[in-house]
């Protein structure tokens, strides 16, 4: 199984890094060639999402912002795993509220959501290195709906 | 990161979104269609041919939009999607809202 393992400091080109990434493995073959396109946009969004959160939201408080990336392509799936050392937050406890706050067409606050709604067996905790640590699996058989209010 | 806008009427304006439409351009894309808005801009074709990135804060903004031209009858329609910005379309079901077409040019010749 390939592995893949990427550091980012930098939060204003964060972003920018990581498609070039994901534009670099799609060129190089590192996705095997099975995997279904729409798929591998789904890692690409949900990866995406978090990463934008750490950007807006995320407390780093005086350190260098550090932000680690694993992608591990795996027959029909991919998973991710992504360490990052800001402060942390109650995943489960936002999601629930935004699950119940969420408004017809909203502005805000289907970001978490979304993610979400793209993988399976998504955990959020510290690690014992300080760092908190997101992972996830996109897989084929999923049929992802996030259920917004038209 | 700008977006281009090309009149085709007094009320339809073809918006080309460009590379990436997410939470570090989202307010340019509002503060611009606002001022669409204002010159009497109503119905909307979003040009997404170019475009491989679009992410929540994205779609809310064009969410912002079809709530602003909705009352005054006006339309947001997608030409072109690109796989990614499906992505997010069959993700959301926003297919049910706004109407897509394969091309920039049978979204004009719908609308107008």
């Amino acid at each position: 199984m390939d592995t893949v393992q990427h550091r980012f400091t930098d939060l204003d080109v964060v972003v920018d890094h990581l498609h070039n990434l994901f534009d670099q493995w799609t060129a190089n073959g590192f996705f095997p060639s099975l995997l279904e396109p729409e798929m591998i946009h789904r890692v690409r969004l949900a990866v995406h999402e978090w990463i934008a959160n750490l950007v807006q939201h995320g407390d780093f408080q005086d350190r260098v912002p550090e932000i680690r990336i694993n992608v591990q392509p795996n027959g029909q799936s991919i998973y991710c795993v992504i360490e990052d050392n800001s402060d942390g937050f109650d995943l489960n406890m936002n999601l629930q509220i935004r699950e119940a706050m969420i408004e017809r067409l909203p502005d805000r606050g289907m970001g978490l959501l979304m993610l979400r709604a793209c993988t399976k067996n998504l955990t959020y905790r510290r690690t014992k290195a300080g760092f908190f640590r997101l992972s996830f699996t996109v897989s084929a058989d999923q049929e992802p709906w996030l259920q917004i209010p038209f | 990161m700008n977006f281009t806008v090309e009149p085709c009427s007094q009320e339809t304006s073809i918006i080309r979104i460009g590379k990436a439409l997410d939470f570090r351009n989202a307010a340019e894309f509002k503060e611009m269609f606002q001022e669409q808005v204002r010159t009497g801009m109503r119905n909307f074709i979003l040009d997404f041919s170019e475009t491989g990135i679009l992410d929540s804060t994205g779609l809310g903004s064009i969410f912002s939009l079809y709530r602003q031209v909705s009352p005054l009858e006006g339309q947001v329609v997608f030409a072109a999607v690109s796989r990614p910005v499906q992505v997010v379309v069959q993700l959301t079901r926003t297919y049910k809202v706004f109407r897509q077409f394969p091309t920039v040019e049978a979204a004009r010749e719908a609308l107008l």
